[in-house]
């Protein structure tokens, strides 16, 4: 990737004395280097996807640490790379996007817990939940629950979080569990600071080696007949220290309050929302002081028992506030309480709502009938009613506002950058499908899910990454037409190659594969992947602006190695070629997997290298042709329909000049990196004739001048005013 | 700034897009805040939002110095919370409203700058007619719910200044006062370390410089806004010359459009076809002051028709296209559109596709029929896809050829078919008119429905001949002429909701005329795939 982050190498190296700032996910990598961590793992995702990044960025100096960082090829493979903490003094680290990470690695999370493990384990999960998630919304918990993980909820404090990561890997080790660290998205990202430590190189590392492998020890293995014993052992030994562990070292927090009577037992991520509704409802200070007891929930399962009940004992009541769905903690402690037969009242998802995010404003909503049940007194009454204020106020300006503005508002969803080189191949796909009739389309996982959304409104399923291929096997057998999926090349290498084409050709489906070879997995933040053109190939190219994915042919080699047959590449700017392509593999005779690779550098990473060369051209003087396209105004009928068939954000529409009349024109605006599709479009489906293609050449050649002026002459000559 | 409450955070919502630098902003507030010795704390969820999308970023900030706190941490919020904002600063106008919407301003607290620049949503680009929201509107919705408010065109002071709006955001957000800092602590952080300032940094503290004084100077920021509310306005059209002997047929209110009417027929074809324009708006003219004798409704429908008549009559063809695109004016326009600098060469290639039609627009009857026969036999239309340098003298020269054609358009086909189109229409108009002001005026707006070029062209034709043949004329439950012209009006907004017709054809029936009829398409033969053979081929097969 062309993405630099020297900035946050240097961090990493700080030490004793020195304060980190910068973003939650960094400081957790650091944290990792503070513990001594030998080997680190992972597969990019929002919002975690810097700690590796970052990492495999750093290598001379995880190196110098004798690290070792693995970009693996999925989820699973992160997760099976743990292993090797379960025979050696290792402590490791891997990372994912969760749920949907979680949900790929569990078959290794699963024979990873079982026989434990020896060297501390610590998985950086980011909890894609609420606003700004990606994906389905589920919660990581159930996985801690099902294999017992240690499940760590740090609250959303530099200095917490990294605390935790270190007290992570020493619960793992003294429990033999591995540790799951489940970090929200907005804590992913929040910028603050902390003291730092000096990082500690490995024990055991790629500097100090291992002379002798492990002596053979069937405990270690997740095979029968001792996998009936590890079971025994979850709940014998490995929870039983883990709670040990936990109590000794006060990692839940216990905050006082005057309401002795009352308290509030809260997951230690959702903590600060907490303290901002408490201050909302006029219980706590800006620094934290409440006046209802706080247990914050840093390790959120196990629960350790006594912590629970002593806090709930004597209390008139209790209140859980615990996010999304179901209630695991809630349904816990009610247990316990139960089983202890403590009296004491326990709320939560009674009065918190029980899915979704829980911001301030829901929690406050949840927060006000428990105040308002348990502290009639006069001194809260004030307080609540002027929360009740607040919260009914809200209601009303919503109301307010949607009257005002009439029409409700036009969404903005994210889409295809400018120049993308995935646009194209859904404008053809539109035509197509005007040639050859509608297709049912399984879509996947990635930028080309813009396709999804307006103009284009494509796509009837997604069932994961990679999955496109695989989740059309039940459909096309009994369709008419013939279906398509759609994946990229992120996709193919995470999944879809075994999922989808192994599977394809070892039952001779008839089924049609477009691949998106742009080069990098995009929507994750354009990491390379095995078919990424190499760095050499980028540094000898004579002209930096043209796509260099097809330098590399991993992809195809690998289908024409399993046995593909039908197999077309084709330039996602050439609209017509892509468009009758598609007519082929729809209406072709042969009945196999029919594969077309749609071949197109990702824009972004294409920019991040051509505007660095361009500058550095212009301030040597030498010759630079800059592309623009454009729309004639007075040519330009208004109908849109280019817009229709693109929905690039440089091609938008402006009032029309002409004063007869009335609908705006489309128009090109600054920003348009002439990637040529409004060309193809123009073509491809005789749009009206208002394109044009403009080169402005810079610095041109003494000869170039001198033909321009020639012509120039004649030209205006012939030229009308 | 209000008195400021120094026991909560200052708080502050960003609204902007994915790729405008809201990450950098917040960087750099949070910068300026430790270097000023103040705790702050920034939050965002970038995720895919990166890709053009809508994104949100939120600061607080505690309003006192932490060597004052002895000691205590304050607690921030991570996300933003409605209601409790001091201020919200967004680079979109759109987007200022949807977070006001949200419920995140209030009368009492939030200090709201949003720019006045729009970035068009797709779904507003899309629409076949103008999609748009109003941009009044969404003004108005910020003045009504912001305790302060300050509106300029980020965008542009962020272009003037060869930076991005980031930049300009941070200058906004200074110049308001709203954080206890001074203006040369942002300067700073921008500036960087470094003895030297880059060339980026010289550019950020020009924009920053730019909204600083534009929020700091009150005056300054009511031009703005004043000069926003005017730009929001259309402009007066430009009333071209009119010749006395024409202008004394109508009534001054229709002079404008009559004027700009005229002049586009006479560029168009010449002297003569002019001269049919104004007959045939004469036509219209006397319907109107027969159904509407004390112009009670100011030539309303005179006016549309001077406008829509000028339109349908200067088609667009290849002659006209051609016309247009070797004018020296448009070259020039060009050169602007891609700044261009002075000593830069700039060539431009001019995308055609035209197809048989095309050229059997300007054929005779007979040629032409023969032409369009020939195209309708072959599996998919002809069309000739060109790339024409009009910068080179061949590609000028064959522009100029081609716009050279006007005399032979008169004696096209198409030619004589629009005019028997337009006849229709404008005798429909006149009809509709003498039996209903309202009737006549809806269907004069139905010329909206006739644009451009080739399909769309031909699709807006059917679907206004159609409107006119069963909406005007043709027998419906409800003939009174106000139930007709409701019918009409509801079928001219239906005609632009969707390229297929599907909401004309239901707004059609609705109304209890037949939807539009099923237009032929070339089907394409698409075999079955391996599908097991049904039961009875099965049997036929045993047989």
């Amino acid at each position: 990737m062309e993405v630099s982050f020297s900035k946050e190498i240097e961090a990493l190296r700080l030490g004793e004395g020195d304060t980190f700032h910068g973003e939650g996910i960094l400081a957790i990598t650091k944290g990792l280097l503070q513990s001594g961590v030998a080997y680190v793992g992972g597969y990019q995702g929002a919002p975690v996807s810097h700690l590796l990044d970052v990492m495999v960025q750093a290598k001379p100096y995880m190196d110098e640490l004798g690290v070792h960082v693995e970009a693996c090829s999925n989820e699973a493979s992160a997760a099976a790379m743990l292993g090797a903490s379960i025979h050696y003094p290792l402590r490791g680290a891997v990372t994912w996007k969760s749920i949907v990470g979680t949900n790929v690695a569990a078959d290794a999370l699963s024979n990873l817990s079982s026989p434990g493990v020896r060297g501390g384990v610590l998985i950086v999960v980011g909890e894609d939940y609420g606003e700004g998630a990606s994906v389905i919304q589920e919660r990581t918990h159930a996985y801690a629950l099902k294999s017992s993980m240690c499940l760590l909820d740090p609250r959303p404090d530099l200095g917490v979080m990294v605390n935790m990561v270190e007290h992570g890997f020493r619960l793992s080790e003294t429990s033999n569990m591995p540790c799951i660290m489940e970090l929200r998205i907005r804590t992913c990202h929040v910028r603050g600071s902390f003291e730092c430590k000096d990082n500690l190189p490995p024990a055991v590392s790629t500097r100090a080696l291992i002379e002798e492998p492990a002596g053979f020890d069937y405990m270690r293995l997740a095979h029968p007949p001792v996998t009936f014993r590890h079971e025994k052992l979850k709940g014998e030994e490995r929870l039983p220290a883990a709670r040990r562990y936990i109590a000794e070292h006060q990692l839940n927090e216990l905050i006082p309050g005057k309401h002795e009577d009352l308290g509030i037992i809260v997951q230690g991520g959702l903590y600060n929302a907490l303290i901002r509704s408490l201050q909302q409802l006029g219980l706590a200070d800006a620094f934290g002081a409440t006046d209802i007891p706080l247990l914050v929930l840093n390790v959120t399962y196990p629960l350790v028992p006594e912590e629970v009940a002593d806090f709930c004992a004597g209390k008139r009541a209790v209140l859980v506030v615990e996010e999304g769905q179901p209630e695991y903690i809630e349904q816990e402690i009610a247990t316990l309480l139960r089983r202890r037969d403590i009296q004491t009242a326990l709320h939560g998802c009674d009065l918190l709502p029980p899915a979704g995010e829980l911001g301030v404003e829901a929690l406050a909503g949840g927060l006000a009938p428990f105040v308002e049940r348990y502290l009639p007194g006069s001194a809260q009454q004030s307080s609540n009613e002027s929360a009740h204020g607040w919260l009914a106020g809200n209601r009303e300006r919503r109301a307010a506002v949607a009257a005002q503005s009439g029409t409700p508002l036009p969404n903005r969803p994210p889409s295809f950058c400018i120049g993308c080189p995935e646009r194209p191949v859904f404008s053809a796909l539109k035509l197509a499908q005007q040639d050859s009739g509608p297709v049912h389309i399984a879509a996947d996982i990635g930028c080309h899910a813009f396709g999804t959304f307006e103009p284009f409104s494509m796509g009837h399923s997604i069932l994961g990454y990679g999955m496109s291929l695989a989740s059309r096997a039940g459909v096309s057998p009994m369709m008419q037409r013939r279906v398509l999926s759609i994946m990229g090349d992120g996709g193919f290498w995470h999944n879809g190659l075994l999922t989808g084409v192994q599977s394809a050709l070892f039952n001779g489906d008839d089924a049609v594969l477009m691949i998106f070879k742009n080069g990098y997995t995009s929507a994750t933040g354009t990491q390379d992947i095995i078919s990424t053109p190499d760095d050499e190939v980028k540094a000898h190219a004579v002209d930096k602006q043209q796509s260099l994915v097809d330098k590399n042919q991993t992809i195809e080699s690998t289908l024409k190695g399993l046995g593909v047959q039908w197999l077309r590449t084709v330039h996602t700017y050439d609209v017509s070629k892509m468009r009758s392509t598609l007519n082929d593999a729809f209406t072709s005779s042969f009945n196999g997997l029919k594969v077309i690779i749609a071949e197109g550098e990702c824009q972004l990473e294409r920019q991040r290298r051509i505007k660095p060369w361009i500058a550095s051209l212009l301030k040597k003087g030498e010759r630079v042709v800059r592309v623009k396209y454009g729309v004639d105004e007075d040519v330009c009928n208004g109908d849109h329909a280019c817009i229709r068939l693109s929905g690039c954000p440089t091609l938008t529409i402006k009032d029309n000049p002409d004063p007869l009349k009335v609908d705006p024109v489309a128009v090109v605006i600054d920003g348009c990196v002439g990637c040529g599709l409004c060309g193809a479009n123009a073509h491809a489906a005789t749009l009206c004739p208002s394109f044009y293609r403009a080169e402005v050449v810079q610095n041109p050649k003494w000869h170039e001048r001198l033909l321009h002026s020639l012509r120039g002459a004649v030209v205006r000559v012939l030229q009308p005013a | 700034m209000t008195i400021m409450n120094r026991t909560q955070p200052i708080t502050l919502l960003i609204c902007a897009l994915g790729g405008e630098g809201g990450g950098v902003l917040t960087e750099w507030l949070v910068d300026v805040a430790r270097h000023a010795g103040y705790a702050a704390q920034s939050t965002s969820i970038p995720g895919v939002a990166q890709r053009t999308g809508a994104t949100t970023y939120y600061v607080e900030v505690f309003p006192v110095p932490l060597a004052e706190l002895g000691g205590r941490k304050p607690v921030f919020s991570l996300s933003p919370v409605p209601g409790a904002l001091d201020a919200i600063v967004s680079s979109e106008l759109l987007e200022t409203t949807r977070q006001i919407g949200n419920g995140m301003s209030s009368r009492e607290r939030t200090l709201v700058i949003s720019s006045s620049s729009r970035t068009l949503t797709t779904a507003e680009r899309m629409e076949l007619g103008d999609g748009r929201a109003d941009a009044q509107r969404l003004v108005d919705v910020i003045k009504a719910f912001s305790r302060e408010h300050h509106v300029f065109d980020m965008g542009t002071a962020a272009r003037e200044s060869g930076t991005i709006v980031s930049a300009v955001m941070l200058g906004a957000v200074a110049g308001s006062g709203l954080f206890p800092f001074p203006r040369e602590a942002y300067e700073q952080v921008v500036r960087g370390g470094g003895d030297k300032i880059s060339k980026m940094a010289e550019a950020s503290l020009r924009g920053f410089a730019k909204a600083f004084d534009a929020v700091n100077a009150p005056r300054q920021q009511a031009a703005m806004v004043t000069g926003l509310l005017a730009t929001s306005q259309d402009e007066a059209p430009a009333t071209a010359a009119l010749p006395q002997a024409v202008a004394s047929l109508f009534p001054p209110a229709v002079h404008d459009l009559l004027a700009l009417g005229h002049a586009r027929v006479l560029d168009y074809q010449d002297a003569d076809y002019a001269r049919l324009y104004v007959e045939r708006l004469q036509k219209v003219l006397a319907a109107e002051r027969s159904a509407d004798p004390a112009a009670a409704q100011g030539f309303a429908i005179t006016r549309e028709m001077a406008r829509w008549l000028a339109l349908w009559m200067a088609f667009d063809d290849i002659v006209r296209v051609a016309e247009l695109k070797s004018r020296a004016s448009r070259a020039r326009r060009v050169r602007d559109e891609v700044k261009a600098g002075d000593h830069d060469i700039v060539k431009v290639y001019d995308h055609f596709k035209p197809g048989a039609p095309e050229f059997a627009a300007l054929l005779p009857d007979s040629l032409a029929n023969r032409v369009t026969a020939w195209d309708r036999r072959r599996a998919t239309p002809w069309a000739l896809p060109l790339k024409v340098g009009s910068h080179s003298v061949f590609g000028m020269a064959s522009l100029r050829l081609l716009a050279s054609m006007r005399w032979l358009r008169r004696r096209g086909q198409r030619f004589a078919q629009e005019q028997a189109l337009i006849e229709r229409w404008l005798d429909a108009v006149a009809r509709g008119t003498q039996a209903h002001w309202r009737l006549g005026h809806e269907i004069a707006l139905c010329g909206r429905l006739i644009k451009g070029y080739g399909t769309t062209n031909e699709r807006g034709k059917h679907n206004l001949l159609h409107v006119i043949d069963h909406l005007a004329i043709a027998p419906l439950p409800d003939g009174a002429p106000s139930a007709r012209a409701d019918a009409i009006a509801a079928a001219r907004t239906a005609a632009l909701a969707d390229e297929a017709g599907t909401a004309l054809d239901a707004a059609l029936v609705r109304h209890g005329a037949p939807p539009r009829p099923v237009k032929a398409v070339p089907v394409r033969w698409v075999r079955q795939p391996r599908g097991l053979a049904t039961a009875a081929q099965a049997k036929s097969k045993a047989h």
